[in-house]
């Protein structure tokens, strides 16, 4: 009898765990709305953008979003430079109906446009005529476009931000339980000199000296935080690797003669890994507040890239305005309460007192 | 399997000693040092079972993880078929490492809760690397049929089995590349009182079939009966009496052993033997009494035992037999 080893399925532990997940209804609704925010800021720029989703012109089909630049003469306008849509539907409107139209996307707005261009720099209160359901900011920028390219960014800021600081904190902490010893020693101790270095003065220092040409983009943001995040990490992997290295399977192993590399990625790790799981909500609402904390304090990403921060500190500075910071302090705070209650859940899913591998 | 000299011993212990540095201070000072094995001496022929018995810390445990090379012994010297493991770096440990294999205590510890149970007979292959895909899929097979798990046993976890069956699931990895000798480290210990008679016959089974040799390690002396031909008891890092099975049973001679032998449960309470009940508790080996280790609970010390260290000696009248005990105790 010849019978195939599974090529791949969850270890029914794992099932077990994502069904009580399921079960866990406070966490499990905050993860759909959370991942239903994020596919929609992925495909934000079908939402909320000034170019259009689709213009119908002299025959032809025009499908902008993801394209290149239309300039104003490809639409018959008499300038060389983008094409301002909502303008170019005002025109169509006055022609002759059904033979050029464009659907705009149900915020015609984009994060960074002056949408009064020409008049004078105040906040605009939200208005549904024009389509600024949560008005404009300072700068005439429309705020609801700045909240989801702003999400954007954080998400990605918090995506990079765990994969950075997980990869160096479990390859080191890895390290260090396994080989123990000297090694140990002195990188805990080179640890704790570093993790006392004051985070905050870095920055301010970086970014006071990071030649204006590059600018304080995202890239070198990441690499700071990251640069004194890693550690964490380090120390639990540091005792989990300890732990498991003492138990009989990596024993076992290393009677068959397995090597360190095996012995590591495929006994301690995927032992190890599954623990891991259950700090990365907590990362990712942190590292949200981090980045929203820098770019408050103005050492974040330069403008006029849109961030939470920024509209929190526009906000505060325009209390007579208050939407603006009621929109930034609702979206920040709703967040970090998703991630929050998804993060509960999943510690209380992977709690192994309730669920032991070793009943 | 190549032939053996019938004379000449499978594996050979010499005088080894596992210390392990008590660590101290700021910068890890080994400042003293903990002597779980303290000058071990013993000869396993092929296909013979030892069986070694002691309380628990006397390092019987210790000593099967050297052999091993779980832990490299601070001196002494490991021959298997001639070859000193104990000198051997890893890298050229590595292919005589599948001729020693060891049968873990706690099947639930030594299984990885991540891997199917395929996954897991497959691994020696892989690492030794052994056969192609489809030959280690049937060796896997082969081997589940030979510890009497079915077939399907291999796309399960190992938390889907009774414990009876993990230890089977242990027995057969430690088989998979037909080693000579097993070190089995309280094999059955961790199992209900129900099961361990099937995977001790299992093991019985295996040895008769396959000419294996055994290390058998327990704490209990009933169990080891079972299977021994020689039992070695081990106190404080050494041995202090090794005979045939049966003697050791009908004539102990060191004190301690006599101790050991009169707490076994017996079926007929108020039988003949009286219980030896020990004063004290094992000394710590980090600071292990001067002399005889078992002085401080013998009943019979004497200033001698307190000074001077017993050798491990033949037995007077009784040939195979020796005992370190100063005394020829009646």
């Amino acid at each position: 009898m010849t019978r195939r080893f599974p090529f791949f399925r969850f270890n029914p532990q794992t099932q077990k765990k994502l069904q009580r997940f399921r079960s866990i209804r406070r966490g499990y609704v905050s993860f759909l709305i959370l991942a239903t925010g994020v596919v929609l800021s992925i495909a934000g720029e079908l939402l909320v953008n000034s170019r259009a989703l689709v213009v119908r012109y002299d025959g032809h089909w025009y499908f902008p979003t993801y394209g290149r630049i239309h300039t104003g003469k490809e639409f018959g306008l008499d300038y060389a430079y983008e094409v301002n849509y909502r303008d170019l539907r005002a025109r169509f409107a006055q022609e002759p109906a059904g033979r050029n139209w464009l659907l705009l996307p149900p915020v015609p707005y984009n994060p960074i446009e002056n949408c009064y261009a020409g008049e004078t720099f105040r906040p605009r209160p939200p208005e549904w005529g024009t389509k600024h359901f949560l008005g404009t900011d300072q700068i005439n920028r429309d705020i609801l476009a700045r909240l989801v390219y702003g999400f954007r960014n954080a998400l990605v800021f918090a995506t990079a931000f765990i994969l950075l600081t997980y990869l160096v904190g479990i390859t080191i902490g890895c390290l260090m339980g396994y080989f123990g010893g000297w090694f140990d020693l002195l990188v805990q101790r080179l640890i704790e000199i570093w993790s006392n270095i004051p985070f905050l003065f870095v920055v301010i220092i970086v970014a006071s000296i990071v030649p204006p040409g590059i600018g304080m983009n995202l890239g070198v943001l990441l690499f700071i935080v990251v640069l004194f995040s890693w550690t964490g990490m380090t120390y639990y992997m540091r005792s989990a690797t300890y732990r498991e290295k003492a138990r009989d399977y990596v024993h076992a192993a290393q009677v068959l003669g397995a090597g360190t590399t095996r012995i590591i990625f495929k006994h301690i790790l995927p032992n190890v890994l599954s623990t891991i799981v259950t700090f990365i909500p907590f990362t990712i609402a942190s590292s949200i507040s981090a980045l929203t904390a820098l770019d408050f304090l103005g050492f974040g990403l330069p403008p006029p890239t849109p961030s939470w921060g920024e509209l929190l500190r526009q906000g505060t500075s325009n209390l007579q305005s208050p939407w603006i910071v009621a929109s930034a302090f609702s979206a920040l705070v709703l967040v970090l309460v998703l991630v929050t209650f998804i993060g509960e859940a999943i510690r209380e899913a992977f709690d192994p007192k309730k669920f032991t591998t070793y009943q | 399997m190549p032939p053996i000299a019938a004379n000449s011993p499978l594996l050979e212990l010499q005088d080894v000693h596992m210390h392990f540095p008590v660590r101290e201070g700021v910068f890890l000072r080994a400042a003293r040092s903990c002597k779980a094995v303290d000058g071990v001496s013993l000869s396993l022929r092929a296909g013979e079972t030892l069986g070694l018995v002691g309380e628990s810390g006397c390092g019987k445990s210790t000593l099967g993880k050297c052999i091993v090379r779980l832990h490299q012994p601070t001196s002494g010297k490991i021959l298997f078929e001639g070859t000193n493991l104990a000198a051997l770096k890893p890298r050229a440990l590595k292919p005589h490492r599948r001729h020693l294999q060891m049968v873990f205590q706690d099947p639930v510890e030594s299984l990885n809760s991540r891997h199917t149970v395929g996954e897991i007979l497959t691994e020696p292959f892989e690492i030794h690397g052994v056969g192609d895909a489809a030959s280690r899929r049937a060796s896997v097979l082969a081997l589940l049929e030979k510890v009497g798990l079915p077939a399907v046993a291999a796309e399960r976890y190992p938390f889907e089995f009774s414990g009876g069956q993990r230890q089977r699931i242990g027995i057969a990895r430690a088989l998979a590349l037909n080693p000579r000798l097993l070190v089995c480290d309280e094999p059955v210990s961790a199992l209900d009182v129900s099961i361990q008679s099937q995977v001790l016959n299992l093991l019985l089974d295996l040895q008769r079939e396959l000419g294996l040799t055994y290390l058998f390690i327990a704490h209990n002396l009933a169990v080891v009966k079972h299977v021994s031909d020689r039992i070695a008891i081990m106190y404080l890092g050494r041995i202090v009496e090794l005979a045939d099975a049966d003697e050791i049973y009908e004539q102990p001679l060191h004190p301690y052993t006599r101790a050991l032998l009169s707490a076994i449960p017996r079926p007929n309470p108020g039988g003949r033997r009286e219980r030896i009940v020990l004063q004290g508790d094992v000394p710590s080996p980090i600071n292990p009494p001067s002399g005889c280790p078992f002085h401080p609970r013998c009943p019979h010390a004497t200033d001698r035992c307190r000074a001077e260290l017993p050798a491990l000696r033949p037995a007077p009248k009784l040939s195979g037999h020796t005992v370190a005990c100063h005394y020829d105790l009646p």
